[in-house]
């Protein structure tokens, strides 16, 4: 029963992050701004990361090194917003 | 390869939270509801991520992957739920 949850979870968050990637890539499409992609391609790294996580095993050591995926992912959100904030190019503002 | 980990999971747990403050900030200087979206979404990843330092550094003896899961996916449902109904104001 566990386990069942345990992928079924797994399964909907990779989703969840698919998803929140397509949506930031429709915002760059439509806006033009760098944060969007920056953004779609980081949320892509975690689903790929939670799917790596599902295909070995919570018990396998290499999940330890998937675990970079997300690291790199929140770092590049971390650096766009912080680029965002501080850019004077239009394309690199917030568009708020 | 224990200290790799600590390393990892701290970094991530940090940055995450990082990026829920920067976040948090932005929505309170701008008032845009997909940012309240988004942060809400930072602050589900970032109780993720402590609770993967927890269970995988801390007590390695737990098993909290289904709280783990339902912390993130729950983050994730604010920021969908943004994205379905706030993202075109």
């Amino acid at each position: 029963m566990t386990g069942s949850l345990h992928d079924f979870l797994g399964g909907a968050l990779t989703l969840s992050f698919l998803l929140a990637g397509v949506y930031f890539l429709r915002f760059w499409r439509k806006t033009g701004h760098r944060l969007f992609m920056s953004f779609a391609f980081a949320f892509w790294l975690l689903a790929l990361n939670q799917l790596l996580i599902l295909v070995f095993g919570i018990s396998d050591e290499r999940t330890a090194y998937v675990y970079l995926l997300r690291v790199l992912g929140f770092l590049i959100i971390l650096v766009a917003v912080i680029r965002a904030n501080l850019s004077s190019r239009p394309e690199d503002r917030p568009p708020f | 390869m224990d200290l790799f980990k600590v390393v990892l999971y701290s970094v991530s747990a940090l940055t995450c939270l990082a990026c829920m403050v920067l976040l948090v900030r932005q929505y309170l200087r701008h008032r845009v509801r997909l940012l309240l979206w988004t942060a809400l979404c930072f602050g589900g990843l970032t109780l993720n991520n402590a609770l993967v330092f927890f269970d995988l550094v801390l007590c390695p003896s737990c098993d909290l992957r289904i709280a783990r899961l339902v912390a993130s996916l729950a983050g994730m449902l604010f920021l969908l739920y943004g994205f379905i109904w706030d993202a075109e104001s």
